[in-house]
């Protein structure tokens, strides 16, 4: 009872706070600015957030909070919009949506996938904010469970999802993850701190820039493609068919990926602690596994869509569990709002829930009020940005280029990245002719560095044992998990097998 | 004869333009100047960078706009590159800490940090060295004794690869007490608050960080910090952490931050910034920044800076050729 009367009495400070005129504003700046940093490519939340630190000196820290958790849940909104238009992923969190959001474009349903990222969106940020509200400090405690050796075996796990990436042939996805490992170990390496691959290029040091590859791969190719199929063709608009609304169907095909999508990617994000982009992947695979419509996935399936998209807002949502219980940045924009708590004179951690109950609460009773801002924002503007696909297609091509060439830049102020994301997107080109799937690239660079150093991690801790991945049970568990992705395609294969070795009727 | 009459005015115009400020090149500064943090946002150098540009900007002490680039890779390794090409342009500033003498020494950086215009020390910050709250070390003795007895098996990590600050921080100690420092087990995480998670999950003995990173959970007591590395205890939180000199281990570790001018600066240059770091630094404004990002000011002038990095390339170079880091 007492716990509840304080719960109640929580939620009540919290919305005081957050309902202020004034609040409501900042929260609604936020998530509009957010939304558009997510749409423009490489723009990414953290950009975003840096850019306004400065803007939020004069704030109230509750005020500040507001304006920059609007920022970044309203990003990973966005981000989705140019993946499903004109497959640039704007953020590395919704590369995994350009795989069945721009197929459904082209079939002349970006309205309907638009609809469904919004609202899976908002399902898994409330779910987050849920989460944070009632479990916040016990999820914490949860996610210090993940040491070096989950995390590997997590990344192991995740590792499978090539298999649903895969497309007509599992040796050509292989081929694909193995390029993007490769990739994934250039750079200064962690654990020892010896260059590799660097060629004495300062601007290598850190590896290659994930969003470099991924403009390269998924909008310069299609720039390309689309270029090599001018010539003599007619060019073909992707016009919208039928209603932009969701269908009764696609209702029925949401829900039961959105709560999917929420519950891995809370899961990763929030209790594993491996980010957005990982848990976008992880979905997509899981959908793959677990959806009635597996089949569909690739050519435009709904669920490819809302599956991710829902995964990377319980992600994000998570991650601040992270930075408000543990003082602890769970990814690069966690770590900005971090240092911007700090100059404001907060000092998020453990003691913050009790010494700043208005701060929390504002905080969390914003994300609810934000989300459903979000929500009213974005389904109208449905309508808007499926008009950007009136546009002639060579014209929508430009503006691909120019975007891509803006949203690389922008995240080094580098421009040997501009050459390498055109190089890509040759090499882009030359996989989508040879029929080679380009999302096991980004499969790749995205675990392949986690992976590693996560495996090195454990081996000093464990003295060089490998039984470290094995004797710890949440380990052991991913595994297992691992190897159950891996293998159940062949089950059916297997049990004939055991059956007629045992002398039994074979199965049909 | 009215499109005539246009044209010379215009003509004069653009010629007012051009003497106004080829005039101005006379007294520096007259371009807009722009402060490299050679890393993402969010890190200590980039705040180092905002921070002078607020209270610059807040305090009026210069009259031009301001920018802070950000430059990230390779440990400020394309910062580096990028002031160095820069050479002969007053109107660039960058910010660096010690990875600059160890990135110099191991040869991450192709160029030498001598190659910069040294123009001030700003502050500093320290390393604690933390275990969690239910840890069997009590104090930084207890520790001690443990890592001498079997150097491997205390495992400790810090939020940087090995060879780097978190690293050589513990090593220093540990040369000093008589252990062979090569035989340290340290565990390197890509930053320090993953460093800390892996702690307070109970997966490493304990972990080598800058305070500002650890300070809400020393308050909170899910850690304890057994040392300090400054010469004197610090107030506030950290006030009961013994320093290492008390207990009989005469070092510090100093994690100083300071600003450089590009190579080359010209002396009127230099002369405009000893003047206006000396203003800035005794602004409230200032002051403000320093408290509440728990910076200590540690404030040395252009000569006293070019010493003190003298003297950090000599201890860096002996501890790094003993461990095998310098190149």
């Amino acid at each position: 009872m007492d716990f509840l009367s304080n719960f109640w009495g929580n939620v009540v400070l919290g919305f005081s706070v957050a309902g202020t005129p004034f609040n409501l504003l900042l929260c609604f700046i936020g998530v509009f600015l957010g939304t558009l940093i997510g749409v423009l490519p490489g723009i990414g939340p953290m950009t975003g957030v840096a850019l306004l630190i400065p803007i939020t000196f004069g704030l109230k820290p509750n005020a500040a909070i507001i304006l920059m958790a609007g920022i970044y849940y309203g990003a990973m909104y966005g981000g989705s919009t140019t993946s499903i238009l004109v497959n640039t992923p704007g953020e590395s969190s919704s590369v995994v949506t350009c795989l069945d959001g721009y197929q459904m474009a082209k079939k002349g349903r970006a309205g309907q996938a638009l609809a469904a990222a919004a609202i899976g969106s908002f399902f898994a940020g409330t779910f987050a904010t849920l989460m944070l509200m009632l479990f916040g400090p016990w999820v914490a405690g949860i996610a210090l469970n993940f040491g070096p050796p989950e995390f590997f075996s997590l990344m192991v796990a995740g590792l499978t999802v090539v298999t649903s990436l895969a497309g007509r042939s599992l040796v050509k996805a292989l081929f694909a993850t193995l390029f993007g490992l490769a990739i994934a170990t250039m750079g200064i390496d962690n654990q020892s701190g010896v260059p590799r691959f660097v060629f004495n290029n300062p601007e290598l040091m850190d590896g290659l820039e994930f969003l470099v590859v991924a403009i390269g791969l998924f909008a310069l190719c299609e720039v390309f493609v689309n270029m090599a199929d001018m010539k003599g063709a007619v060019m073909e608009r992707l016009t919208i068919k039928g209603s932009l609304w969701m269908s009764k169907e696609d209702w029925k095909r949401f829900f039961p990926s959105c709560i999917r999508g929420t519950l891995s990617g809370f899961f990763v994000g929030g209790i594993a602690g491996a980010g957005a982009a990982v848990a976008s992947f992880v979905s997509y695979g899981l959908e793959k596994k677990a959806s009635k419509y597996r089949d569909e996935l690739g050519h435009g399936a709904i669920e490819g869509v809302t599956g991710p998209e829902s995964a990377n807002n319980a992600a994000a949502g998570g991650s601040l569990i992270h930075l408000l219980c543990l003082g602890i940045p769970g990814s690069g924009t966690t770590a900005i709002m971090l240092g911007a708590l700090l100059m404001i004179g907060l000092q998020p951690g453990p003691l913050l829930f009790t010494q700043q109950p208005e701060f929390v609460w504002g905080l969390i009773a914003s994300m609810y009020i934000g989300n459903v801002m979000l929500l009213v924002l974005n389904l109208p503007l449905v309508g808007m940005w499926v008009k950007l696909l009136d546009i002639p297609l060579y014209l929508l091509m430009l503006f691909i280029i120019m975007f891509s060439f803006l949203g690389v830049y922008t995240v080094n102020n580098s421009v040997q990245d501009l050459f390498l994301m055109v190089g890509f997107g040759v090499i882009g080109y030359l996989m989508k002719r040879l029929d080679i799937p380009a999302a096991p690239v980004i499969l790749g660079i995205v675990l392949g560095k986690l992976m590693e150093e996560k495996m090195r991690q454990s081996l000093v801790i464990s003295d060089g044992s490998l039984m470290i991945f094995i004797n710890r049970p949440i380990s052991l568990f991913l595994l297992l998990l691992a190897i159950v992705a891996i293998s159940n395609p062949y089950w059916p294969q297997i049990g004939r097998g055991v059956r007629r070795m045992f002398g039994g009727a074979p199965a049909v | 004869m009215n499109k005539k009459y246009f044209t010379v005015v215009a003509l004069i115009l653009l010629l007012c333009i051009g003497f106004s400020t080829s005039g101005q090149t006379a007294a520096y500064p007259s371009r807009p100047l722009e402060i490299v943090a050679p890393a993402n946002p969010g890190g200590g150098w980039d705040a180092m960078a905002r921070t002078i540009n607020r209270v610059l900007e807040i305090e009026k002490l210069y009259p031009q706009p301001m920018s802070v680039l950000n430059k990230p890779g390779g440990g400020g390794a394309v910062g580096m590159a990028y002031i160095n090409m820069k050479k002969g342009d007053d109107n660039e500033l960058v910010v660096f800490s010690p990875p600059l003498i160890i990135n110099t020494i191991n040869k991450t950086f192709s160029q030498s940090y001598t190659t910069l215009t040294p123009l001030a020390k700003l502050i500093t910050d320290y390393q604690v060295f933390i275990v969690k709250a239910d840890s069997p070390y009590k104090t930084f003795n207890d520790l001690m004794a443990a890592v001498k007895k079997n150097p491997g098996a205390v495992k400790f990590a810090g939020g940087s690869s090995p060879g780097s600050m978190d690293h050589l921080a513990f090593c220093k100690v540990a040369k000093l007490a008589g252990i062979n420092a090569k035989d340290l087990s340290y565990v390197a995480f890509s930053g320090g608050g993953e460093a800390l998670t892996t702690l307070l999950g109970g997966n490493v003995s304990f972990v080598s960080s800058g305070t500002g990173e650890v300070l809400s959970h020393i308050q909170a007591g899910t850690v304890r910090a057994l040392a300090i590395t400054s010469s004197v205890r610090s107030g506030g939180p950290l006030k009961d952490v013994p320093t290492l000199k008390e207990m009989g281990i005469n070092t510090t570790y100093e994690v100083w931050r300071g600003v450089f001018g590009a190579p080359g600066m010209s002396k009127e240059a230099q002369a405009f910034w000893a003047t206006t770091i000396k203003k800035m630094v005794g602004t409230k404004t200032w002051k403000e920044s320093l408290e509440k990002l728990q910076w200590v000011d540690a404030y040395d002038d252009a000569t006293g800076f070019a010493k003190f990095l003298k003297d950090e390339e000599k201890s860096y170079s002996e501890l790094m050729t003993d461990l095998g880091f310098a190149k």
